[in-house]
Parts: structure tokens; C-alpha cells; sequence
């Protein structure tokens, strides 16, 4: 079977990871109960053995200098037992991958990374146990002081009890003042910040190398162009009032529906029957009933009549869609119709079944 | 040396703190309705008072200056007594303010309910009410003053330098800001026009958050928190610095909400960069709140009072990270005209102004009634309640307005706007539920500090005159080497001045060149004014406050563009007596809404949004169906616009009318085409005029 997902690369990394990751898993937990039960042994014997402590610092090396070798290895084994694990996965897995095999599978990879963070944070507790508590204790606290410093230094922190020194000799209702220096981290931050004021308005108004509101807008318009050009001549999308032809199948047909529901509606009544705009579901038309003289209406607009212009809103093939949407409603005699307006149209029209038949020849040759 | 025996006034305090609970209570009821309306639009109850676009000025005008105001107001006649070891300079002038403020409030809220408004954001109060605004904010500068004048302190505090520049500084902005034409008792017309209107007001807007709702608060922080604390002040340096920095960069930066518009893009990167440097000052402020709690964190554990400080200015500190953020023009570009404003204003909002106000209130009720708290944990709830509140409010509203943002700017491939407006609206809704809720939380927890007060005062008894000493002030013997800044602060004249002197430079410089220089504005011929109807139009557009969800204002982005049309010039505006580009987009931009739709779309539309729009959460205006223009007043309107220098033609007010009617009649027959039967001179018809021509003058020119 040369479709089968499971030459599909990206299925052979991850059923390769999940597989490294047993493995890595199999050994870690191997390594764990190692050091567990040494550790456990270690402390009964620590009280009276005070030399032996070297030697298990040696052990401690030796172990994990074995895991880190495992795990470089590991991917060899891996290598090996891809085959036997693409195998087993063979049977479900053609066709693409469903969305939800994948997330089963990232989900299993998941679910192993944890148990690999797991297990290495119980190898960290297992194996840093073994410093005396004392040396673990001034540890902290020297970490606990650095941080106290860095953000004493950054603020120039003076200790509370020197306070008296720096206070000063006013007060206000029993409001004291310090004569505390500008924190320094501050008083960097606003140099900064004036330095960026001036280098900014260099920028915009005096080198110009900074594009201004009107020239971004310049920009962008031309990059949208450049994309809406690109992405055009690759789809099918290219419809216009000579190339449109009528959509009959019924998806085509509820997506005109759809998007006559949302944008015409609201002139021409949910059915079609007219309220401000013109019934479109009689015989009468006010600027053309046949298929290309409606796109160009939905199209270009009849401004002055209040009828705006779609094609910045709707796309050609939507377009194309409440077209023929329109035209499928022909007919339907809703209730609270409005009047007639604009002249009588008939299907069969000679002129305008020629434009017609002619415009679908046209659509025909379209390459979609 | 003889010490002498005084009094501090605390009734006047007592007064302010009541009106600030009151106030706090009403402003957020407001806040609560209007974000309801968001997902409900019935709660506008049909009814014009109440829906959005005049609910939301009420809840902004009276969370800023009736709650926060008063709480001002509160903690400055309190410290500022205690400061200067004097009694308020008049008891008067004290009754005075606090009754002409609250007089202010009511007149406010009502006229705004009623539709009398200027339709500029945060200045929306009209014309004789912006005069008694004058009138009583210069009460309370004479009443300070005059404390300040009588001291018994040589030198200022750092508050008081706080509440000296707050005073100077939104006197210039309220002032220079609400220059305006009077048309009639309660209708007025912006002095300035368009690009220039947008500039001076939210040269004013950023400014009334900064010397508002910042600067003054910061005062208060520099008294209520050490004293809470019973901690010095950190550092007394970085309060000279962050408080000259601060007030010196804060008047700059606002062009920054107005960054892709048409304002001048000169002034556009001057709001920017201004911004960015704003960090520092601002962060300041911070600093020197939190570092002043150093040595004092375990009482923070226990004291509701000092909890609710910490995450004030905590709030503050990412507020006013956020804002240089947001200034930054391709942040902007996403976080301008959605719900991310809204979530940035209600940290700083419901963050540092409301906890700053709780937490003195707590602080002070107790004092002033000589007893502890009723209860602390009620208290410590409430501060729970409050800061869970707060998440609830702004993550949700973040979100949407992120998502929002992307919506707007995603195309198809093909090149086409992939969301129709409508539907990035309804997309969110569920944020806006959420949002509701995390505001509901909010009020409960006042809801829970107002029993609590009540409580407190119920069970202690007012000291209305609080006793107190202090030697008198002598010449001042210099002690020798001093810090240079002590200089200033025995000068309270002097730091008005140069206070004044440094928050005008920002302005001045921004607003000069705009209105002097030809070229920010480049005129466009085929633009012109309004007609008789379309101003009627406008009028009405403004009374409805639809500028509180409709922005005009198209910025140069390639969606935007697609989406609305040609994107605003500065010219288009010259004739807008007051500008209307708004600030938050919760209906699409209107800017180039003229000839999108037909004159009966927007009848019904109006009608009832949902008939044209299902699914729209936009309120119905039945009224404008029924309402009848107030043709009477079409003279006074046109002389008002010339004498602003909008060129209608000389007595063209005696024709005006006629020229209304003409036009109004083929409105009339449009509709009726289409089946509509509306009498000519019905307000929706005005109405109508002037949507249909928003943005079209330019739309005939070749695109240049």
C-alpha cells in the first residue's frame, strides 16, 4: 500500500518519538528504583559513616553518568524497534491521518514527557538528598539573600533600621520624609525613555526613514493588492459579469441564500418580496433581469437608487451565488409583495438569451 | 513662644465624604445600566432619557466629577487643615462650594438626561453650567489659598503641591476648553471647529485624567497612605522629581488619542513620545507609595485600610503602563474605537480612584466619629469584592476589544472584509455579559461600605470641631544648608506660577501651530457648510450623544478603508462646531455614511434598529419620529455659525427656514415612495438629511 500514512514522514517522528520515549522511560524508572533504594540505605548509614559519603558522591557520578549515556543512546535503540512499532500501527493508519489518531498520538506524547519530568525530578530529590541538610540550608539562604540583594540594588535600598540617618528633618502632621536616592532602575528607565522620544521623532520627522499615516497606508494597499493578485490568478474565483454562469447545485444555492439573508434582506425582504429595495421575485426589473445584468447590478451598484456596490464586501463566486440565489426565487409570489417596478423580462428574450448562452460558452471555456 | 489653640472644621469633610459615597453610588448604578444595555437593548426602556447615548455621559460626568470630585474634595479639606495647621480659610466658602458643587452635579445630570449637551467627551455639561463650574472651582481656590496663606507651617507638603497644580492646571483646561457660542439658555456651539475642536478637547479629556483623576489622588496618597501606614514618606526627592516631570509631560501627551487621524501627524508623534516618557514620572508616584509601605507589610495583612491602597496603586502603576503602551502607534492601531480603552480607563477608574477613595473613607469615618470601624472584615470583603470585580470587568472587555480589533482587520483572500461589522458586534456579547457582572460585583462591594459607614457613624459621635495647636508662624531664620527645592515650598504663589508656566508650555506648543499654520488643515473647496436641516440633523445627532458608539473619523488602514471609504481629511471638518470623530466604535464609523443607504433604510432603522439589522444592540428612537424640528430656533443657530466664521451668505438666517422646508419636503416624498407617510418637519427627517450628507462632499473629487 504506497498511500498508507505510515511512510508519511511526520506519522514515522512521531511514532519514533513515542517510542524513544518508552524507552527513555523504561530506563529512567530502571535508574529511580537504583537510587531510591540507595538513597534509602545511604541515610541509615550516614549517622555513623561519615567517610562513606565520598564514595557515594563517586556512586551519585557514576549513575548519572550512566543515564546521560542511556540517553544518547537510546535513540539507536530506537532506530531498531521503528519497524516493529510501524507494524503494529499499520492497521488503522491509511488514508491520512484523522484528527483524531493525532491527537491520541500527541496526547500519548504528551502523558511520556510528563512521566520523563517525573521521574527526573524524583532522580534530582534522590540524588541531591545526600548533601547534609546544613549545607542544603545556607544553600537556600544564600539564594533567599542574593535575590533580597539584586532588588535592593536595583531600588539603592537602605536597610530600615539605618533609616534615621536619612530622614529628614521636617514633618507634616506626623508625616516624615526620607531622603531616599531615585531608584536607579527608574532613573534609567526615564533616560531611556527620552532617549527614544528623540530618536522617534528623528525618525518621523527629520530623517523620514519612518513611513508616516498616509505612506503606511500606501504600503499595505499595495501589499494587498500584490495578494489579492497572486491568489486570484491560482483560484477559480476569477468571475465576472461576461464569464458568470448560473449555479444550479444545492450547496451553491443555500450559500447564496445565506449571504442573501445577511446583506440584501434588510432592502429587498428576507424573500425577496421588496420593502425598500425592488421585489426581485416578479417579472418586472428595474436595470436588467438576466444573469449577467443582476451580477452587475450586485456588483457595481445603482448608487443613486440606493442600491450600493457588493464587490468590496462579497467575493465574484458569492457574487455568483446570490445571482443565482435570485434567480431561483423567481416566481415564488411571497406574501406582501411589492408592486411592480421597471420593465417586463422574459427568460426566453432573444437578445438576452443570447448574452446569456453566450456568457456561459464563455464560462464554459473558463479553465476552473 | 505662645502656641495657639484652633479648630479643624470636620463638618465640611463629613459633608464631602457623604456626597462621595452618594455620588459613587448613582455614578456606578449609571455604569452598571449602560453595560447592561450592551447585551439587553430593551433596558434603554424606549424612553430618550434613558438609553446609551445620554445614559453613558451621566454615569462618566458623575463617577469623574461627582464621585471622584467630591472625594477630592474630602481628602483636601481634611489634609490640607492638618497640613497647614489651620482651620479652612471661610466656613462659608467651604458651605458654599460643597453646596454649589452638589448643585452643579444635579443640574448636570439632569440636563444631560435631557439632552442638553456639547457633545464633547467628559465636557459635555453646557454653557451656564461650565460658567458655575468657573464660578465654584474659584471658591475653592480662595478657600485654599486662603488656608495656605494662613499656615501655621513654613513649608508646603508634597501634597499640597499636588492639590496646587490640580487647581491651576483644570481651571486652564476647563476654561480654555468649554469656549463656546451660546444659541440659547441651554444650547451651545463649540468655539472651535474640527481638527482644531478635536486637539483642544482631548487636550482637556487626557488632561482631566491627569489633573483629575491623577494629581489630586496623588496628593491624597501622600497623606492618607504614611498616615495609614504610620511610615515616612520614601523618598523625598523622587517626589520632587516624579511631581515636575509628572505635571510638566502629563499636559503633551494627549494627541494620543487622536494618533491615524486627521490631526497633524507632527503633533500626532509629539502625543507618542510624550507618552512613552510619561512612564517614568508616572511610576514614580507609584514607587514612592509602595517603598513607603517597606517595613510596614504585615500591617497591610491586617488593616482593609492599607489593602485597599496597595491595590490603588497597584492599579495606577499598570494603568499608567498600559497608556504609553496603547500610545504607541501600532498598539493604537489595534487598541483605538474598541472595549481595550474601556477595560485601560476602568483599572485606573475602578483600580486607583475607587480604592483610593474606599480606603480613605475607611481611614477617615472612623477618625472623625471617634471610634474604630464598625467592621473590619464587612470591610475586608468589600476590598474582595472590589478587586474580583475589577478582573471580572477588564479581562473580558480586553478580550473583545482584541478580538474585536482582529475581526475589523481580517480579509478573505480573495481581498474582501471577512466579518461584516455586525457580526465582530454580536461576537462579543458574551464578554459584555461577563463585564456586567464583574460591575455588579463592584457595586455590591460599595453597596457593603456604605452599611459599613453607616454602622460606624451610627455607633461613634461627630466631632464636628476637632481640637488643635501650633506655635505661629515666625520669620523664617534660614537653618543653613537646606535642600534647593525647600525654596519653593515656602512660596505658594511662586509654585502656582511656575506650576502654571509648565503645564502651559505643552499646550501652547500643540495648539498654536494648529490653529496658526495654514497647512495643518489644508482646505478642500468642495466642502461645505451645513444646510439648515442637515445642522438641525446634527443638533439632533449630538442631543442623542450617538458620538458615544458611532466614531467619524476613517483612519488610513487598509480595512478601514475597505470598510467605510476614502479615509478623513482635516479639511472635511472645518464646519464642525464640535467636532464628532467620537472615541469608541460600538456601532460602525459614520464618517462617509451619506448615500450608503436609502431614506426609508434609516427611517425604519431608526424605528427599530433590528428590522434592518437583526441582531443589532443599537437602541430604537421612536421619538425622532414624533418629535417636531424646533424650526423656531434655525436663526439663532445660523448667526451662532457665522459668528463662529462658517461662511453662509449675510441674512441668510431669514431664509433659512424656507430653505429647510424644501429640502425636508423631498425627504418627505423620498419616504414616501417607498411607503413611508412622515410629516416634513419631523425630527427623523433632520435627521436623515444629515447622515445622507456625512462625508460626501469629498466623494464626487478625484481622491486626492
Amino acid at each position: 500500500m504506497p498511500e498508507s500514512t505510515i511512510y508519511d514522514p511526520f506519522v514515522v517522528t512521531m511514532i519514533i518519538i513515542m517510542l524513544i520515549l518508552l524507552l527513555i522511560i523504561g530506563l529512567l524508572a530502571h535508574v529511580v528504583t537504583g537510587a531510591a533504594g540507595y538513597y534509602y540505605q545511604q541515610q541509615k548509614e550516614s549517622a555513623q559513616q561519615k567517610e562513606k559519603a565520598q564514595e557515594k558522591n563517586g556512586n551519585a557520578t557514576a549513575i548519572t553518568t550512566t543515564i546521560i549515556l542511556l540517553l544518547f543512546a537510546a535513540p539507536l535503540f530506537a532506530q531498531d524497534s521503528q519497524t516493529a512499532g510501524a507494524i503494529t500501527q499499520t492497521g488503522n493508519a491509511y488514508g491520512g491521518l484523522s484528527a483524531t489518531a493525532f491527537y491520541c498520538m500527541a496526547g500519548v506524547i504528551a502523558i511520556e514527557l510528563l512521566v520523563v519530568f517525573m521521574l527526573l525530578h524524583y532522580l534530582r530529590v534522590f540524588l541531591s538528598k545526600e548533601r547534609s541538610p546544613e549545607a542544603a540550608a545556607a544553600k537556600a539562604a544564600v539564594a533567599q539573600k542574593r535575590r533580597v540583594n539584586i532588588w535592593n540594588k536595583m531600588n539603592k535600598f537602605r536597610p530600615v533600621e539605618q533609616e534615621a540617618e536619612i530622614t529628614m528633618v521636617h514633618e507634616y502632621d506626623g508625616i516624615r520624609e526620607l531622603d531616599n536616592r531615585l531608584p536607579p532602575w527608574w532613573l534609567y528607565g526615564f533616560y531611556v525613555s527620552i532617549f527614544f522620544a528623540v530618536i522617534y521623532l528623528w525618525r518621523y520627522h527629520v530623517s523620514h526613514t519612518a513611513p508616516l499615516s498616509g505612506q503606511e497606508l500606501e504600503i499595505a494597499m499595495a501589499e494587498a493588492e500584490q495578494q489579492k493578485a497572486e491568489y486570484l490568478k491560482k483560484s477559480a474565483n476569477n468571475v465576472d459579469e461576461n464569464t458568470v454562469q448560473l449555479l444550479t447545485a444545492a450547496n451553491e444555492i443555500s450559500s447564496g441564500e445565506k449571504l442573501f439573508i445577511q446583506n440584501c434582506a434588510a432592502c429587498h425582504g428576507k424573500a425577496g418580496e421588496g420593502i425598500v429595495g425592488p421585489n426581485l421575485t416578479d417579472d418586472y426589473w428595474l436595470h436588467g433581469g438576466s444573469l449577467s445584468a443582476i451580477f452587475k447590478s450586485i456588483k457595481y451598484g445603482w448608487p443613486e437608487k440606493g442600491m450600493r456596490s457588493w464587490k468590496d464586501d462579497l467575493s465574484p463566486v458569492q457574487i455568483a451565488q446570490v445571482t443565482s440565489y435570485i434567480k431561483s426565487i423567481h416566481g415564488t409570489n411571497p406574501p406582501n409583495a411589492k408592486a411592480q417596478q421597471g420593465e417586463l423580462y422574459k427568460e426566453e428574450a432573444a437578445n438576452d438569451a443570447k448574452t446569456d448562452s453566450l456568457a456561459n460558452k464563455v464560462a464554459l471555456s473558463t479553465p476552473k | 513662644m505662645q502656641v495657639e489653640q484652633f479648630h479643624y472644621d470636620n463638618k465640611i469633610v463629613k459633608q464631602f465624604a457623604f456626597a462621595t459615597a452618594l455620588w459613587g453610588i448613582v455614578g456606578m448604578i449609571a455604569g452598571l445600566w449602560v453595560a447592561i444595555q450592551f447585551y439587553a437593548p430593551g433596558a434603554a426602556l424606549n424612553f430618550a432619557p434613558t438609553t446609551f447615548g445620554r445614559l453613558r455621559p451621566v454615569h462618566t460626568n458623575a463617577v469623574i466629577f461627582a464621585f471622584v470630585g467630591n472625594c477630592i474634595f474630602t481628602g483636601v479639606y481634611y489634609s490640607l487643615q492638618r497640613l497647614c495647621k489651620a482651620r479652612m480659610f471661610s466656613d462659608k466658602l467651604s458651605r458654599l462650594h460643597f453646596w454649589g458643587w452638589q448643585g452643579i452635579i444635579i443640574a448636570g445630570a439632569l440636563t444631560l438626561l435631557l439632552g442638553y449637551t456639547t457633545g464633547k467627551e467628559y465636557a459635555e455639561l453646557e454653557w451656564p453650567i461650565d460658567i458655575a463650574i468657573t464660578l465654584i472651582w474659584v471658591v475653592f481656590g480662595i478657600n485654599m489659598f486662603g488656608t495656605i496663606i494662613k499656615r501655621r507651617e513654613r513649608h508646603l507638603y508634597v501634597a499640597i503641591w499636588f492639590y496646587i497644580a490640580t487647581w491651576v492646571t483644570v481651571a486652564l483646561l476647563h476654561i480654555v476648553n468649554s469656549f463656546e457660542i451660546p444659541v440659547s439658555f441651554l444650547k451651545s456651539y463649540s468655539w472651535y471647529a474640527g481638527v482644531q475642536d478635536a486637539l483642544v478637547q482631548w487636550w482637556y479629556g487626557h488632561n482631566a485624567v491627569a489633573f483629575f483623576l491623577t494629581t489630586p489622588i496623588l496628593g491624597l496618597m501622600y497623606y492618607f497612605l504614611p498616615k495609614a501606614a504610620n511610615r515616612p514618606v520614601y523618598s523625598y526627592r523622587l517626589s520632587i522629581i516624579h511631581f515636575w516631570a509628572l505635571i510638566f509631560i502629563y499636559i503633551w501627551a494627549g494627541p494620543h488619542h487622536l494618533l491615524y487621524t486627521a490631526l497633524p501627524d507632527w503633533a500626532q508623534s509629539l502625543g507618542t513620545v510624550f507618552s512613552i516618557m510619561l512612564l517614568a514620572p508616572s511610576w514614580g508616584g507609584m514607587l514612592n507609595g509602595l517603598f513607603t509601605l517597606r517595613g510596614a507589610w504585615d500591617k497591610v495583612r491586617e488593616e482593609p485600610v492599607l489593602k485597599f491602597f496597595v491595590v490603588a496603586v497597584t492599579c495606577y502603576g499598570m494603568a499608567t503602563f498600559e497608556g504609553p503602551m496603547m500610545s504607541l502607534k501600532n498598539v493604537n492601531a489595534i487598541s483605538h474605537f474598541t472595549d481595550w480603552t474601556i477595560a485601560h480607563v476602568h483599572i485606573g477608574g475602578l483600580g486607583w480612584n475607587g480604592f483610593m477613595a474606599f480606603g480613605m473613607l475607611y481611614w477617615l469615618i472612623p477618625r472623625m466619629w471617634g471610634t474604630p470601624l464598625y467592621s473590619k472584615k464587612l470591610a475586608t470583603n468589600h476590598f474582595w469584592l472590589g478587586t474580583i470585580g475589577i478582573v471580572i470587568y477588564a479581562v473580558p472587555l480586553y478580550w473583545a476589544g482584541f478580538t474585536q480589533a482582529q475581526m475589523w482587520k481580517t480579509f478573505t483572500e480573495e481581498g474582501q472584509l471577512k466579518f461584516q461589522f455586525l457580526e465582530t458586534v454580536t461576537h462579543i456579547i458574551p464578554m459584555y455579559v461577563t463585564r456586567s457582572v464583574g460591575g455588579a460585583l463592584y457595586l455590591l462591594g460599595a453597596f457593603i461600605m456604605v452599611y459599613n459607614l453607616y454602622k460606624t457613624v451610627a455607633k461613634g459621635k461627630f466631632i464636628a470641631n476637632e481640637a488643635a495647636e501650633a506655635a505661629p508662624l515666625e520669620t523664617h531664620h534660614s537653618t543653613g544648608r537646606e535642600h534647593w527645592h525647600r525654596w519653593i515650598e515656602k512660596k505658594p504663589m511662586t509654585l502656582l506660577v511656575f506650576s502654571l508656566i509648565v503645564v502651559a508650555i505643552g499646550g501652547a506648543i500643540e495648539m498654536i501651530p494648529t490653529f496658526l499654520v495654514k497647512s495643518n488643515v489644508p482646505t478642500i473647496t468642495s466642502v461645505q457648510p451645513y444646510t439648515p436641516l442637515e445642522l438641525h440633523g446634527r443638533d439632533i445627532y449630538v442631543r442623542e450623544g450617538c458620538y458615544t458608539c458611532h466614531s467619524q473619523m476613517i483612519r488610513p488602514f487598509r480595512d478601514e478603508v475597505a470598510r467605510y471609504g476614502e479615509y478623513s481629511k482635516a479639511g472635511e471638518f472645518v464646519y464642525d462646531h464640535p467636532f464628532q470623530w467620537g472615541s469608541k466604535r460600538t456601532g460602525p464609523d459614520l464618517a462617509r455614511e451619506g448615500g450608503k443607504y436609502p431614506d426609508s433604510w434609516h427611517y425604519n432603522h431608526m424605528m427599530d434598529p433590528r428590522i434592518m439589522s437583526p441582531g443589532s444592540i443599537m437602541p430604537s428612537y421612536g421619538w425622532l419620529l414624533d418629535n417636531k424640528i424646533d424650526t423656531a430656533s434655525t436663526p439663532a443657530r445660523i448667526r451662532a455659525m457665522q459668528k463662529l466664521g462658517v461662511p453662509y451668505p449675510a441674512g441668510y438666517d431669514q431664509v433659512a427656514n424656507k430653505n429647510l422646508l424644501i429640502q425636508a419636503n423631498s425627504i418627505r416624498l423620498n419616504l414616501k415612495m417607498d411607503k413611508i407617510e412622515t410629516p416634513k418637519d419631523a425630527e427623523i427627517v433632520a435627521l436623515i438629511a444629515y447622515l445622507q450628507r456625512l462625508g460626501k462632499d469629498i466623494k464626487g473629487t478625484a481622491k486626492n
